[in-house]
């Protein structure tokens, strides 16, 4: 395989040939539409962005979106009240950017925050924004039968109200830090004259959720089921129509066949590139890396429950001696360059380190195995008959780790694991399961252990839900007041230094009580076409300032020269 | 009719048994409040047995139910993929009766000489490879080393801005290489099928009295190709739904959202009323192509007709009893 130029390819002799006799066949069988053109890109403006997705979302439908793809286009559409800054500050509201608000202002007493509506922002179909639009949103997100992915970070909002047309409110249950991204974040602006009259439980179902009308820079276009979906710029936006003219996710489930559409030129943009790939991209005349600064971090996560009986501690995992020990006779960084090579580091604690405040105000278990030894040792483990599995009263020390078949990088990961288990006498055998028989498994703490991992949250409010002890997504029912105290302490504290120490704090307890072995985060860049001329890529999704997106005019090709149809034009 | 149902069925309790649902099938890190929540919105916390009664009701309605990973009538995603793989199946398999039926018939005739021994090792390697390998290896000669096709999809992400003609020429365009994988193994199978059929029709008593005759040679091959026609259609009968239906790997490798795709995704997602919708329609192309093969069958063979025709004039000549 060669990588080619990512201009539209050269077609050789036969494939004039074959172009012109197809032309020559069957000119008058078509039926199909086409080439309304209208608006012919100039200046900084025009270009077409083709991303290829390996699926294609469910739903366009915001509060039942899961997953970046739906997010990407999601993302496009609709707008929030004011967006996260690049710093993605949670605490307050310093950094973030308006959106549909172009103003906003606390109470005295900071439980409830008033957010003024730009009065020239507009739906995609000419309707004004108004206040009742997010009043709607909150019921909409908040509403048992719609099903909202984010329902359970509203929790602290306690009502949306309309102070007049323009002017909308949001009243707290509690003063709280994140109070501002709570209110923004989580929800983007539905329309509530084209979704009341529609029953909350069908809203998933109406014909929105497929053909979505936002305020977004960039307006849905059309969605071809199994082939693509696109979105165009919004000409009459009030903050501005999107550089590009388009932009296109073209669903590729195969990634070889997806890497192939970039090297061909057919794609611009792929989210995620295998390593074996990168050396080609790196070669390539016309593709680039971007670094993508995401935020996931990956564990071998340990259940501290009996898989046989929830209301037990597991024979294994139970014991923090034995986690830790387990923590030491794994040479982590070893792992992460044999699998990742540079394209991942090692994970910390339960956030990832671009979250964390300060990396450097707490220590990691080091790789000691004669410590790891020892720990087991002391615990109990010993391998009494010899046979290189230490065991205690009657049980091996061994148990299994369920490995998500659709991911090599996971299965190169427990591969390498069982190695270094089996050196400090532990016997870890790799399971590899479907997907739906894992994610089966997990909320019923019917495993020993697996190999999982998260995508955070900007700030780290997504630590209450997956690490702490009441935390409904805490798949190892790992238990630590000291951690729960020190997390819920520093998630409350309005003090910026207090809040930084005692997340030091909390992720050192974490680290010392091993709930998991912290593996690796992944740092796999995102390959792009060089005509495109992008901002820094933020780690909360690389598609949050799409609308900015430009191609180097000089350096267009075909597709960029489409030009813009007219709002409905398109369709 | 019936089996078609029972198949449905089948497949709606044997997705019922796979580990997981349609709530799993969402992925990791998604909390289990919105697992349940979503559970509940589409009735997949009932039992089986009342899901089963659900969906059976709908269908007698003419609703083949709700496809929960694509948010929109099972139905319209069976029909957007149903026509894609027609188009995508029935070109394959045109050229692949074409070319085997021509190559299996050139092989009886010279069965046993050196050019059939090697031509038949041919298609013997091209019938024992995988569509997909045949698939990757098209797709890295043809659209990345010799870049002449397109690497996947139906058409051109741009294709709605193109012209008419150049529409047209997109679309052929996009066709060639999955349209070759599928001929290429199509005619591995039917050319095997064709060559013994052929060698078995040779000998029949039928050729020896033409030949003893002196009918011209082309004129007794032509009737003897006809002849060893009827194992190879019914062989077609298998081939064309197992393409509509199987292709899964060939449309994965070239983005193709056919009926093998969709199947395969709705069974990875639990989309239960996907499955059964597409059981249901796979049901009825099965029953399509036999009643096409039985058709074909009487063209080529004119015995068939006959037998069929005497059959019915006994039978309305039998005498009352």
């Amino acid at each position: 395989m060669r990588p080619v130029p990512a201009s539209r390819p050269r077609l050789s002799p036969t494939g004039r040939l074959a172009r012109v006799v197809g032309a020559l066949t069957l000119a008058t069988a078509t039926a199909c539409g086409g080439g309304d053109q209208t608006v012919v890109a100039t200046g900084e403006n025009g270009g077409t962005l083709i991303v290829a997705v390996p699926a294609e979302p469910s739903t366009l439908f915001p509060p039942q979106i899961i997953g970046t793809q739906g997010g990407a286009v999601v993302s496009a559409i609709f707008d929030k009240l004011a967006d996260i800054g690049p710093a993605l500050e949670t605490n307050g509201d310093a950094g973030f950017q308006r959106r549909l608000a172009t103003s906003w202002s606390w109470a005295a007493d900071s439980l409830s925050i008033a957010f003024v509506l730009d009065s020239a922002a507009r739906w995609h179909d000419g309707a004004p924004v108004r206040a009742a639009d997010v009043a709607y949103t909150f019921r909409v997100y908040t509403d048992d039968s719609v099903g909202a992915s984010n329902r359970s970070l509203l929790g602290n909002i306690d009502s949306v109200t309309v102070r007049d047309d323009r002017t909308v409110e949001y009243w707290f249950k509690r003063r709280m830090p994140q109070q501002f991204y709570d209110a923004t974040y989580n929800m983007y602006i539905l329309p509530s004259h084209l979704l009341d009259s529609i029953p909350m439980a069908q809203l998933g179902r109406s014909a929105f959720a497929r053909n979505p009308v936002g305020t977004g820079r960039f307006r849905f276009a059309r969605w071809e089921p199994g082939q693509r979906i696109e979105v165009v710029a919004d000409t009459t936006n009030a903050r501005g129509r999107a550089k590009l003219d388009r932009v296109v996710w073209s669903i590729t489930p195969d990634l070889g066949a997806a890497t192939i559409k970039l090297f061909a030129g057919e794609a611009d943009f792929l989210e995620t590139i295998g390593l074996e790939n990168v050396a080609q991209v790196a070669q390539s005349p016309s593709l680039r890396m971007v670094l993508n600064p995401a935020l996931n971090y990956n564990f071998v996560a340990f259940n501290q429950r009996d898989p046989a009986d929830n209301s037990k501690p597991h024979p294994v995992f139970g014991d923090s001696l034995v986690r830790r020990a387990l923590t030491m006779a794994v040479d982590r960084r070893a792992l992460v360059k044999n699998v990742l090579d540079s394209l991942g580091r090692v994970s910390f604690g339960p956030a990832p380190r671009a979250l964390m405040p300060d990396t450097a105000a707490f220590t990691q278990l080091p790789y000691d195995v004669a410590r790891a030894k020892a720990l087991l040792d002391s615990a109990g483990w010993r391998d009494s008959n010899n046979d290189g599995v230490r065991d205690k009263n009657g049980r091996e020390l061994a148990f299994e780790i369920f490995v998500p078949i659709s991911s090599m990088t996971r299965q190169r990961f427990a591969v390498l694991l069982q190695e270094q288990y089996r050196a400090v006498g532990v016997k870890a055998s790799p399971v590899l399961l479907e997907i739906n028989a894992l994610q089966e498994r997990i909320p019923e703490k019917r495993f020993d252990s697996y190999l999982g991992g998260i995508a955070a949250s900007p700030g780290l409010v997504g630590v209450r839900q997956s690490w702490m002890t009441d935390g409904e997504s805490n798949e190892v029912k790992y238990n630590s007041r000291a951690f729960d105290a020190f997390a819920d302490s520093a998630l409350s504290s309005f003090d910026a230094a207090q809040s930084r120490r005692l997340w030091a704090r909390a992720f050192q307890q974490a680290v010392n009580d091993a709930p998991v072995l912290w593996l690796f985060e992944p740092q796999t860049p995102v390959v792009l076409h060089k005509r495109f001329i992008v901002p820094s890529l933020r780690a909360d999704g690389w598609y949050s300032d799409l609308a900015d997106w430009r191609v180097d005019p000089t350096q267009r090709i075909d597709r960029d020269r489409i030009g813009l149809v007219p709002a409905g034009g398109a369709r | 009719m019936v089996a078609t149902c029972a198949a449905a069925t089948f497949a709606f309790f044997c997705l019922q048994l796979a580990p997981g649902d349609p709530a799993t099938a969402l992925g990791e890190g998604v909390p289990p409040s919105v697992l349940e929540s979503r559970r509940a919105v589409y009735g997949y916390d009932a039992p089986v047995v009342v899901q089963y009664a659900r969906w059976v009701s709908a269908v007698v309605r003419g609703d083949l139910g709700w496809s929960i990973s694509q948010q929109r009538p099972a139905a319209a995603v069976v029909l957007d993929a149903l026509p894609n793989s027609l188009m995508l199946v029935l070109p394959g398999v045109l050229l692949a009766v074409l070319v085997g039926s021509a190559l299996g018939a050139w092989q009886g005739i010279h069965a046993r000489s050196m050019g059939d021994r090697i031509s038949n090792t041919f298609v013997f390697v091209l019938y024992a490879l995988p569509e997909f390998w045949i698939a990757l290896c098209l797709l890295l000669l043809f659209s990345v080393i010799w870049p002449v096709f397109p690497s996947g999809g139906l058409v051109r992400d741009t294709y709605i801005y193109m012209n008419r003609a150049d529409q047209l020429v997109d679309r052929l365009w996009h066709l060639a290489l999955p349209c070759l994988v599928i001929a290429v193994f199509d005619a591995a199978a039917l050319a095997r099928y064709q060559r013994e059929s052929m060698r078995d029709t040779l000998e029949q008593p039928f050729v020896r009295t033409a030949r003893a005759a002196g009918l011209p040679w082309t004129r007794v091959y032509t009737q003897a190709w006809r002849a060893s026609l009827l194992p190879v259609l019914t062989v077609l009968g298998i081939l064309v739904p197992l393409n509509i239906m199987g292709v899964v790997f060939v449309e994965q490798v070239f983005s193709w959202p056919g009926m093998g795709l969709t199947l395969f995704n709705a069974i990875t997602a639990r989309d239960y009323d996907v499955v059964a919708a597409c059981v249901i329609v796979g049901g009825v192309v099965i029953a399509i192509a036999g009643i096409v093969v039985d058709v074909l069958r009487e063209v080529a063979d004119p015995r068939l007709r006959m037998r069929d025709a005497s059959t019915a004039v006994r039978s309305s000549t039998r005498p009352a009893a």
